[in-house]
């Protein structure tokens, strides 16, 4: 049980640094890709947050992005091994065309997350652990504190830059 | 095993969360961690080559709706 636990919190650092490093190639905390995703970023800059940050947390919540492809490729490689996260990455690009989104981030973090996931089921990880993993990657972007995760991410963006 | 129950302890979790944020904009991205979870959980309840579509379907669902509420809320104007 606690060797589970152990995997899933490896596995939430390894999807955290792929869909952040994939995000933040893609740009997303530069612009808004719809209206609704700078609403977002305006309202945590009223909380104290950065407005860069704030983008690309919005940009998570109004389309499918690496973060999305990572969670849907982990569960394809969990129900059909690597077939199964293309087919993912397939239906994240048809999510982010459904959602207006001009960018690949989504489906190219799918097709990597991929690859990183089966890899990492060859030396004893479960596509289960990438599965909770993504989900506690996502929850400390966008559901603990808005302000430091959009700080955070500014930083980083501005390494970027 | 765990990893079910730990992301349907996070969706709960993210769910009172969105609850309790009274600004829209906020709440948002608790309800995108709430469908992160589900979507998970869709998965791992069911491990079933199906399960994928029907999780891709739930979630690529729930982000447009929370893209059509965070586009009104903004105002419905398009940057791009």
């Amino acid at each position: 049980m606690l060797g589970e636990l152990l995997s899933i919190l490896a596995a939430a650092i390894i999807t955290w640094l792929l869909f952040v490093t994939v995000d933040i190639f893609f740009r997303l905390p530069e612009a808004g890709g719809v209206s609704g995703a700078s609403g977002v970023a305006r309202d945590i800059q009223t909380a104290g947050g950065d407005i860069a940050g704030g983008t690309m947390m919005g940009n998570i919540v109004c389309s499918p992005d690496a973060s999305a492809g990572t969670l849907l490729a982990a569960c394809g490689v969990y129900v059909a091994g690597i077939p199964g996260g293309l087919i993912a990455a397939a239906l994240v690009f048809i999510g982010n065309r459904i959602c207006h989104d001009p960018g690949y981030a989504g489906t190219t973090g799918a097709v990597l997350a991929t690859f990183v996931v089966y890899g990492f089921t060859q030396v004893g990880f479960a596509a289960t652990d990438f599965i909770a993993g993504i989900v506690i990657a996502i929850l400390s972007i966008q559901g603990l504190s808005h302000v430091h995760a959009s700080r955070l991410l500014a930083r980083l963006w501005r390494v970027r830059q | 095993m765990i990893a079910l129950y730990l992301v349907a302890a996070l969706a709960v979790f993210a769910a009172i969360r969105a609850t309790l944020e009274k600004n829209t904009g906020r709440k948002l991205p608790y309800v995108n961690v709430m469908n992160f979870a589900i979507a998970a959980s869709i998965v791992l309840l069911l491990n079933h080559p199906l399960s994928l579509v029907a999780a891709a379907a739930y979630f690529v669902g729930s982000t447009l709706e929370a893209n059509a509420i965070a586009s009104t809320y903004a105002g419905g104007e398009r940057h791009g």
